[in-house]
């Protein structure tokens, strides 16, 4: 029998309008990496990677939307299963931010309702080409009680962070859930020895 | 990618890189050296199949150009790998890549199966 490797398997969704750099955020184009043609043609479906938080071993599996943004068909097939979903807009794209609040009302709409979620301000290597503030991408993160990170694919500024902070946060969630499933099964069993004895009330 | 007879005769396997059938040494990128699977994870088997160059000839537009390869490690659950990208599907197959820089195909994914295969000549021993 094959032995686990991992402890924990997450699952990620990159979410966001089309050309904010979900796919490089995924499949990182630049110049100072190996980028063979046929790979690139094909484009990557999702990955693996694999991180240790806390002395445990997780697997984050990453997924790309591969174009559906563009037709508007996110839907549940899509999010079924997703644990942490990186909500990526592009700091030279004004419209790109505004949607964030539409991908917000997407993810409550189909996605799990304890899905953790992160905003990235992507692209924050193109400074001269900047649009939306630091403090604004800040100032809709808190709004949403959501993390917020700028990022660039491209110079390859706090991708893995990112990546690392969102599993963290997931981590802790699902710890608080384990305690809660413990607190609740101890009550279950506490319950019989504390009830009243059983008395027919309306004989 | 054209089938070919699989064999699983392991019985001239490296004796430097295989040990009890499985990969001796961690399986790392060519290009970066991103860990790609862990040692004693994967089962050394020797089947013909034909992977896309790592390296296509720009000039020749639309054609791929093809090599035999022989020697994989097999990988039953994708997830005992620790840092490999998939690529989107093609004919059954999707093809595999290094997560960090994306070089490849490394091997491939069939998706009837589910398994995995990683060409022993595609990567480096570590």
């Amino acid at each position: 029998m094959a032995k686990k490797t991992y402890d924990l398997l997450f699952k990620l969704l990159l979410i966001g309008d089309s050309g904010v750099g979900k796919t490089c955020i995924l499949f990182r184009f630049s110049d100072n990496h190996f980028t063979t043609t046929f790979i690139s043609t094909i484009g990557i479906d999702f990955k693996i990677k694999t991180v240790e938080l806390r002395g445990k071993k997780i697997k984050l599996q990453i997924w790309d939307t591969a174009g559906q943004e563009r037709f508007h068909t996110i839907t549940t097939s899509y999010y079924r299963g997703a644990m942490g979903i990186m909500l990526v807009y592009d700091i030279s794209n004004e419209k790109t931010f505004d949607d964030i609040v539409k991908w917000l009302r997407n993810i409550d709409e189909h996605a799990n309702e304890d899905v953790e979620k992160m905003i990235l301000g992507n692209k924050c290597d193109m400074e001269e080409k900047r649009v939306v503030s630091k403090e604004r991408g800040e100032a809709i993160a808190r709004e949403h009680g959501i993390r917020f990170m700028e990022t660039s694919a491209k110079s390859n500024i706090n991708i893995d962070r990112a990546f690392s902070e969102l599993a963290e946060a997931i981590l802790d969630k699902s710890a608080g859930r384990e305690a809660d499933a413990d607190h609740a099964r101890i009550a279950v069993e506490r319950r019989p020895s504390r009830a009243p004895p059983a008395r027919a009330c309306c004989s | 990618m054209s089938e070919a007879e699989i064999t699983t005769n392991t019985g001239d396997s490296p004796n430097d890189l295989v040990e009890n059938g499985l990969n001796k040494l961690v399986v790392k990128c060519k290009y970066c050296g991103s860990k790609i699977l862990d040692k004693k994870l994967g089962k050394y088997i020797l089947q013909e199949k034909e992977l896309p160059l790592m390296q296509q000839d720009t000039r020749k537009e639309g054609e791929i150009q093809n090599e035999k390869v022989n020697q994989f490690y097999h990988v039953e659950n994708m997830f005992t790998f620790d840092n490999i990208g998939f690529t989107h599907t093609v004919d059954c197959y999707k093809y595999l890549s290094c997560a960090d820089c994306d070089a490849g195909p490394v091997g491939y994914y069939d998706m009837n199966s589910k398994h995995s295969y990683v060409a022993l000549s595609r990567i480096e021993h570590a």
